[in-house]
């Protein structure tokens, strides 16, 4: 049984190590833990945990299809693992749901506003009320035994056929209207997916995938608990998933035919190989190995046929969602914390099914719970050497360990910088260039401001303007230049330099030097500097500073020069403009020709956008 | 009255008044660049920017608030949704952050708090409390040179048709958001061509959220059918399966 519980153990970590994640998520917001962007609202949680989560649980609909309505037993023995991959995989979309919305404890609001225009209220409608058909289609199994809940059980059992007719009417909706949400997205999808008819190719290869899924967990449970796999009947569902295939790819071709764009296809671009892998994949490869007896009759190739449509469809709504999806800036690649949420997600859910597996009839026969399975002899765990403890719970001290081992891992990991800077990129300042007539340009982007020094001096009274400006310098020197304590472009600077004070190189000062007994040691109750420094404040400086923290070299040169513009503005003739963002930023303000260039490329790049000459039309 | 703003992009000097009112009406700090945040220039607190060409245009970039919104036939709650007045507006108490109008919006313009706990979409709402106490909106009263101006969408139309007749030669002759994507209440007129305002596709005159209409319209149906078909197919299975076992029963009679 190592099997089964190696796997629980991975499955395990990969929840602690989630767990971590998800704590972050919404402490710091999802800016922290994920890549999304103004440019892609959505990405991997919801095209893999919800747009393909929905489809991959849609065995749950095809299959009491085929039982309960189509009357097929020969397919009994795969319907109840079949409704608790469906009902644990709505679970775990929800879930992955409350991870991927902002405002997650707003979840219920689409039953108290219909929305009937809104694909998504369709969506959100539907999901939220197979989840609870799906419940009450699952109940009965764990009643099975239970001796005062039998008339539930009964009761439910009588429901099940009206049960699973409205299941197979909701599921029909909303894995359709998961198409008929990207309908709205005609500018930015990529032609070769956008397609009036993408909800009716969505629900068919929902039915496909599910066909598929169906027998992916099959395989793996039975791999897992050393079982023989229901082969005659896997079979069976592959022949049938075969024809759901070929359907689509009729569908599909013959819509893009019709609408005159398999010529793009051969466009070579980026997207048509893209196109190309997913059909491969998901289902022209399958469908040939499908049709082919010796194939689906064999356990290698149910393997290679299930995993290639499951992979592949999930490869295919991600496409839709995110990679077919065209924005004007940037790409997006999911961050490790999104995949760690999206696998963690799954892993729970995997987790819940073995757990219900092993206590529930799921099979005509239960598999052997592993840690029940008493060990006479208490072993030592064979990584760590030590004792888990009574073999009833080794097993259980094992993946509690595993789960705190990875979470603590987690945070670690996310106790970076990038968790908590809000998405502010540290961009250090760099000494303004030129002698006398400065460009002030701190990140070295180009887009800065021509400063006449001596212009600005003279205008304002000579040498007794100075200290209008100049407010601190290091010590022992007379003009030390903006960068030193404004440091970064946009984020408050440490201008003391704590740490340094206490190295050998900044004096190697003690605790007491600044800090005096008896007194609780904060900055508010430290020695001030020019206590020791005395010369580091100009006489007369205009500007007092009262912490050591210096603002963001932007609001510095802004606090500085707007303040100051803004009175002039008013005192002088005709100056009215001085105050406004382009009489210092003027288009093209930039030294020398060479630099005009830089200009060009940051405009495109961060704040404004560079047009081409203006077009003839 | 239909609330609609019109920009002359050859009156506008770039001196981004607009952007200094919009932020002051709608009590937004100032905002420093993000590494989620796009390079026009609008964020969670710029609602309103300032594209600059290299030959020396500005053209301002804000909610076009169409006419018959995207973002609005997007979301599950109607937390977006166009007012009689004309604006685009949000209600963020029933939002549940699902982000399909940031997807859906044809010119990408609501952004989101991607830094915040609790982060809301945010986009120009076209002042709409000023609009209610009967006041213009921040940045068409800022505008020094009146290169962006408020008024009644219908007036504006014939304003900017008026502009582009008295000035042969200087307008590109055509006014932005007057038919494409079902029109807008924000109105351009401009020398140079405006599709940088959008994902650099030229729009049809359908509006986007027709696209989705058939299939929304269908649902009931899809619903109703869907259950009429599966009730059939279970009483059809079940006569077939008794008709197979009288057979059945009557053969294995006969072979008594």
């Amino acid at each position: 049984m190592n099997r089964v519980r190696n796997f629980k153990a991975v499955l395990w970590g990969i929840t602690g190590l989630a767990a971590a994640v998800a704590v972050t998520r919404f402490w710091f917001g999802l800016g922290s833990v994920t890549n999304l962007s103004d440019a892609t609202p959505w990405g991997l949680w919801i095209g893999f945990d919800v747009v393909s989560g929905v489809a991959l649980a849609a065995g749950g609909f095809v299959i009491t299809a085929v039982v309960y309505i189509l009357k097929r037993k020969e397919f009994y023995p795969i319907v109840r693992p079949a409704v608790l991959t469906a009902f644990l995989g709505y679970l775990a979309v929800i879930v992955g749901l409350i991870f991927d919305l902002g405002l997650p404890w707003n979840i219920w609001q689409p039953l108290f506003h219909w929305q009937y225009h809104s694909a998504l209220f369709e969506v959100a409608m539907c999901v939220m009320f197979y989840t609870m058909v799906l419940f009450l289609e699952f109940v009965p199994i764990p009643l099975d035994e239970a001796g005062i809940l039998i008339k539930v059980r009964n009761f439910l059992v009588k429901l099940r056929l009206p049960l699973v007719i409205l299941g197979i009417m909701l599921s029909t909706l909303h894995q359709s209207s998961l198409g008929s949400l990207f309908l709205l997205t005609n500018y930015r999808l990529h032609p070769l997916w956008y397609t009036p008819i993408l909800p009716i190719l969505f629900f068919i290869s929902a039915m496909g995938l599910g066909l598929m899924m169906v027998t992916f967990e099959s395989l793996l449970t039975s791999y897992l608990y050393r079982r023989q796999a229901e082969i005659h009947l896997l079979s069976k569902l592959g022949k049938t998933a075969s024809l759901v295939l070929a359907i689509y790819l009729i569908l599909r071709f013959g819509d893009l035919a019709l609408a005159g764009k398999l010529r793009l296809l051969v466009s070579g671009d980026w997207e048509s190989y893209l196109f190309m892998a997913e059909v491969l994949i998901t289902f022209i490869i399958p469908l040939v190995l499908l049709s082919l007896p010796a194939m689906r009759n064999s356990l290698k190739g149910l393997w290679a046929c299930s995993l290639m449509v499951v992979i592949g469809t999930v490869f295919n709504r991600v496409n839709v969602s995110g990679f077919a999806m065209q924005s004007t800036v940037g790409y997006y690649l999911p961050s490790w914390t999104e995949v760690v949420i999206s696998a963690g997600v799954v892993a729970a859910a995997a987790l819940a099914f073995l757990f219900i597996l092993e206590k529930c009839t799921i099979w005509e026969c239960r598999p052997i719970d592993p840690e029940s399975a008493l060990e006479i002899i208490p072993h030592f765990d064979r990584f760590s050497d030590t004792s888990l403890g009574e073999p009833t719970v080794a097993g259980k001290v094992k993946f509690s360990l595993i789960f705190i081992i990875m979470a603590a891992a987690g945070f670690t990991l996310l106790s970076g910088s990038k968790v908590r800077s809000e998405g502010v990129v540290p961009s250090p300042v760099e000494r303004a260039r030129g002698g006398d007539t400065l460009f002030i340009d701190g990140n070295r982007n180009y887009y800065g401001v021509i400063f006449n020094h001596s212009k600005h001096k003279i205008d304002n009274g000579g040498d007794s303007s100075c200290v209008l400006c100049h407010h601190m310098n290091l010590p022992f020197d007379k003009n030390s230049p903006c960068y030193i304590c404004h440091s970064d472009m946009y984020l408050q600077a440490d201008a003391l330099k704590h740490d340094w004070h206490a190295s050998p190189a900044g004096g190697k000062l003690a605790c007491v030097d600044c800090h005096l007994s008896g007194r609780e040691r904060t900055a508010l109750t430290a020695k001030k500097c020019q206590e020791c420094h005395k010369d580091i404040f100009p006489p007369g400086a205009a500007i007092t500073v009262a912490e050591y923290q210096a603002v963001s070299y932007t609001d510095a040169m802004h606090g500085l020069c707007i303040d100051c513009h803004k009175v002039k503005a008013v005192e002088m003739e005709g100056k009215a403009n001085i105050c406004r963002c382009p009489s210092c930023h003027k288009p093209g303000n930039t030294p020398s020709a060479a630099l005009a260039e830089g200009v060009k490329s940051f405009h495109s790049k961060l704040n404004w956008v560079v047009l081409p000459a203006p077009g003839k039309q | 009255m239909s609330a609609a703003i019109l920009t002359d992009v050859t009156k506008c000097i770039g001196c981004a008044e607009c952007v200094n009112a919009c932020k002051t009406a709608n009590n937004q700090a100032i905002d420093i660049p993000r590494r989620w945040q796009q390079s026009d220039g609008l964020s969670a607190k710029n609602w309103t920017s300032i594209l600059s060409t290299e030959d020396g245009h500005f053209i301002r970039k804000q909610c076009r608030h169409c006419l018959e919104p995207a973002c609005a036939a997007a979301c599950p709650v109607g937390a977006l949704h166009k007012t009689p007045e004309g604006a685009v507006i949000y209600n963020s108490s029933i939002c549940l952050g699902c982000r399909y109008c940031i997807m859906s919006c044809p010119y990408g313009i609501p952004r989101y708090d991607w830094q915040q706990p609790v982060p809301y979409v945010r986009k120009c709402i076209l002042c709409y409390p000023r609009l209610q106490e009967g006041r213009q909106p921040a940045c068409t009263e800022a505008c020094p040179t009146g290169a962006t101006i408020f008024g009644d969408r219908d007036e504006l139309l014939k304003e900017a048709h008026l502009r582009l007749q008295q000035n042969p030669g200087k307008y590109i002759l055509r006014v932005w958001g007057e038919r494409e994507i079902g029109g807008s209440s924000v109105l351009y007129i401009s020398d140079v061509d405006l599709s940088i305002l959008s994902y650099n596709r030229e729009f049809e005159e359908k509006a986007i959220p027709e696209n989705a209409a058939p299939a929304m319209i269908s649902v009931p149906f899809v619903f109703l059918g869907m259950g009429a078909l599966m009730t059939g197919l279970h009483l059809f299975t079940l006569r077939k399966n008794r008709i197979e076992k009288e057979k059945r029963a009557g053969e294995g009679r006969a072979n008594e």
